[in-house]
């Protein structure tokens, strides 16, 4: 952003305006992403008015973003609804010339009155910059009331987040979806989290959920549990069977193949399907799913959930060609069989190197984590041993520590090598461990892997202790000279990190790769550099979670359709770099207990892969729910 | 129990009781339109509202929505909250002119409440049907429809399902204004635009309920559909 007339955002007024308050700041201390800056001549959010142009029609602005305001607010406190309503009659009238002197006085009334007795955050944030439009811009306000100004016909843009939706990698919108849950409307809220999430029986059980981080109701009482209601939307689904997909009102003939059934694949085919083009899914494994299917054990994620969203997606008519390896990715090949473009997700599903002397030997007893976790899912049977150390913090290595209890090992134990601060795996996964009598051992780390006739015996580790933090922000483990000690076991699973199986290269395109071995991309359009094929998911970041693939996909089956079309694809709205938990009006927020969902006991998960987490009742979602603040944000601008 | 302030007055009340709760019993007046004490808290109609004393700063909040807290002070006759109440009442005025219990309540909180045009009831969303068939009734056949991101809605409204809905009338009651009307004639009820057919009693001979409603007691409680054919009265 250039130059600013006039600032009020978050309640810091900047005024560069000749003749106005001389004590005013000069500059803006935030600089705002390039669509509400660049280019811009004024932009009127809920935090703020921030004008650009001085020739700017501020009151144009403000009538528009009443409009776009009204949208949102949901209607059920009176003050809110009422309020923005009352507020747009009072502006029709104004613009009509109908308008008196008081207006200005009471739109200052109403503005105050909404800010201060709405029920939720929308009501209590969102009428701030009108009120800021009015003092700064009184003069425009007042020629408009004599009928003095004609209003602008301008075309305004706006954009709308919320501290959830922008901490979610596929920007789902929650506050929707958790509104109609709360109103019983679970296919409703359903349908909307599918237009951004495919699997969201899959995601609201495994998800790491960023949203729950970023909800406003953390720093009040407690975060809403918006996984477990999207599982509870998803549940619904999977007992009433009310699932409203189908197939694509129009077919296109257009064929794409998609390299990988996991989450990527699977959403990219389901949003290329519903544009109504000819998906092929060519997925490697006996199971769709990708690392849903076999990185995540049952008593996360039951089969049948999965399965089911995988169905709806199939009775859309996407086809999946199970076991069929696609050897050498050509589109050459491809394009013969009539693909027009090819999206590559075929994910991450070799383990890493955990740097241990005797790793490479092919030891009976040293199975990588990926592979034990495919193993068990893919339904190979697994013999319990006596003592199995798992080496890793993340949620892999626990998934294979869980499993391993409850395939009936003796002893489970975890080695990590930071502390219980720095592990990366899910709060409640860790605490689940615990309760179910896994050992973790922080701040140590294997050297060598000790073996006797080719079996594994053991296990020397050395000690470690935090250094200085590294790229990542953690502290890095530095090991203690002389503290190594030995571990008698007769399983060693390594769950440290994930890579991509780098067969693409051996095709005759070549493909451009970065320097972590996964595929080059183009940000915008996720095409590598052959024309035609895209790649997403972790083939391109490298292991992330599950709603980073999807969103891959999403975004990917949206390029898709551009590069089919021969159109190119529009960067998406950012809001990167505003603060959206800054808010100006602070209401009271009554504090409310949040709903727990039930968890399977202790010794019931021993022999069984029964699923741990109960979920949510109708009615629990429905409490739950009615707990949500509404924390949506509003840009207007032009 | 929890020690609270209500008016400089020191009181101790139960723990997890809402402030309107405590007020009811303390004989001191709130308005309300959206409450009921059989159900759930709403917050819909901000008349309530009291001022409480939270982290040091007096904010307004609606007393049926607040839990109570130790060391809690609420004024709930303040200018701020006189006028925060009429503000409500104001705009439920200026929004539903015509609906009588409306006009009431903005008359008794200082609104300047014209003469004309009074008794055309409307639906102010209280939301008190829907929780009474939610809550109560346990049917759900009454959900409202909010506005929201990509939800083309001009108005939000309050939708019924005929399909879920039993006719017992439970959302006529309990519906402030009116606008909910329930009509029965020569063996039939209309809510709502659905017609039911009422079952008489086998006894006097009086329609007592309808079909639907008796077919849902049945399956929900077990009972045969012969043991429910009397009135209570005839019990």
């Amino acid at each position: 952003m250039k130059t600013v007339s006039f600032s009020s955002w978050n309640g810091k007024i900047v005024d560069n305006r000749k003749g106005k308050v001389s004590k005013a700041a000069k500059s803006l201390d935030i600089k705002f992403p390039a669509q509400f800056g660049d280019g811009v001549s004024a932009v009127m959010g809920w935090n703020g008015l921030v004008v650009m142009d001085p020739g700017a029609d501020v009151v144009s602005l403000t009538i528009n973003y009443l409009k776009e305001a009204r949208k949102l607010s949901c209607g059920e406190c009176s003050v809110c609804r009422i309020g923005i309503d009352k507020l747009l009659d009072i502006f029709g009238k104004m613009a009509e010339g109908d308008g008196n002197k008081q207006a200005l006085s009471e739109v200052e009334e109403i503005v105050g009155g909404v800010s201060e007795n709405s029920k939720c955050n929308y009501g209590q944030s969102v009428l701030f910059p009108v009120l800021d439009a009015i003092k700064g811009y009184k003069t425009d306000f007042e020629s408009l009331i004599k009928g003095e100004k004609k209003l602008e016909m301008k075309e305004y843009s706006s954009a709308v987040t919320a501290p959830c939706m922008e901490a979610c990698p596929a920007s789902v919108d929650v506050p929707g979806y958790i509104e109609l849950i709360k109103n019983f409307r679970f296919e409703e809220a359903l349908d909307l989290i599918r237009e951004k999430c495919i699997l969201p029986g899959v995601i609201g059980r495994v998800c790491t959920h960023p949203c729950e981080d970023a909800c406003v109701r953390k720093d009040i009482d407690e975060a809403l549990s918006i996984r477990t209601l999207k599982r509870a939307a998803a549940d619904y689904d999977l007992q009433e069977g009310s699932s409203s997909l189908g197939f694509p009102a129009e077919e296109k003939e257009e064929k794409v193949a998609i390299i990988g059934g996991g989450p990527a694949g699977l959403a990219a085919a389901y949003h290329l399907r519903s544009m109504g083009y000819q998906v092929t899914i060519f997925e490697a494994l006996p199971r769709a799913g990708g690392m849903a299917a076999v990185g995540i054990p049952d008593y996360r994620l039951p089969e049948d959930v999965l399965g089911h969203e995988i169905d709806v997606i199939k009775r859309m008519g996407v086809e999946i060609k199970l076991n069929t390896k696609v050897e050498k990715l050509s589109l050459g090949d491809l394009r013969k069989q009539g693909y027009k473009a090819v999206f590559a997700a075929i994910g991450s599903h070799l383990g890493t190197n955990i740097g241990a002397e005797g790793e490479d030997q092919g030891y009976e007893g040293f199975v990588d984590g990926v592979e034990f976790l495919r193993d068990m899912n893919l339904g190979k049977k697994i013999q319990p041993k006596k003592k199995v150390a798992v080496v890793g913090g993340g949620n892999t290595a626990i998934d294979c520590a869980r499993s391993c209890f409850r395939l009936g090992f003796e002893d489970v134990q975890i080695i990590y090598r930071r502390s219980r601060a720095e592990m990366p795996a899910n709060v409640e996964e860790i605490e689940e461990a615990e309760h179910e009598g896994i050992k973790i051992n922080f701040l140590m780390t294997p050297v060598k892997i000790l073996a006797k006739n080719g079996k594994v015996t053991g296990l020397e580790c050395i000690k470690m202790k935090l250094g200085e933090p590294d790229e990542s922000g953690r502290r890095r483990p530095v090991p203690v000279k002389g503290s190594e000690f030995t571990m008698d076991l007769d399983m060693v699973i390594p769950a440290i990190g994930q890579k991509t199986e780098l067969f693409a290269v051996a095709g005759k395109d070549k493909f451009e790769l970065t320097d972590w071995g996964t595929f080059k991309v183009d940000p915008v359009s996720y095409m590598t550099n052959v024309e035609g094929v895209f790649a997403g998911g972790d083939c391109v970041t490298g292991p992330a979670i599950l709603i980073d693939a999807l969103d891959a996909g999403n975004k990917v089956a949206q390029s898709i359709d551009c590069y089919l079309r021969g159109e190119s694809v529009s960067e998406e709205i950012s809001f990167e770099g505003i603060d959206l938990k800054q808010q100006r009006g602070q209401g009271y927020i009554a504090k409310v207990a949040a709903e727990k969902a039930g968890l399977l006991d202790v010794d019931k998960r021993v022999g069984s892969f029964e699923e741990v987490e109960e979920g949510y009742s109708v009615p629990e979602a429905m409490c739950e729910a009615d707990r949500c603040l509404r924390c949506y944000r509003l840009m207007v601008w032009a | 129990m929890v020690n609270m302030v209500i008016d400089g007055r020191k009181i101790k009340v139960k723990e997890d009781s809402t402030i309107l709760e405590n007020l009811k019993d303390l004989n001191i007046a709130v308005p309300t339109l959206c409450y009921h004490e059989e159900l759930s808290s709403f917050g819909a109609c901000r008349l309530c509202t009291v001022e409480i004393k939270a982290n040091g700063k007096w904010k307004l909040a609606a007393s049926c929505e607040t839990v109570v807290e130790n060391g809690m002070e609420v004024k709930t006759d303040s200018k701020k909250v006189q006028e925060s109440r009429k503000f409500a009442a104001q705009l439920l005025y200026y929004k539903y002119p015509t609906t009588t219990v409306v006009r009431d309540v903005a008359l008794k909180l200082g609104v300047d409440v014209s003469d004309a045009k009074a008794g055309d009831n409307d639906c102010i969303l209280c939301g008190l049907c829907v929780r009474a068939c939610e809550e109560v009734v346990e049917v759900c056949a009454l959900t409202f429809r909010d506005r929201g991101l990509g939800r083309d809605i001009d108005e939000p409204e309050i939708e019924f399902d005929p399909n879920r809905c039993i006719g017992c009338g439970s959302c006529a009651y309990v519906c402030p204004t009116g606008y909910v009307k329930m009509e029965e004639a020569e063996g039939k009820r209309v809510i709502w635009d659905k017609v039911f057919k009422m079952v008489a009693c086998d006894v006097c001979g009086r329609y007592f309920a309808p079909k639907d409603q008796l077919e849902y007691i049945s399956q929900t409680t077990g009972v045969p559909m012969s043991k429910l054919s009397t009135c209570v009265t005839c019990k």
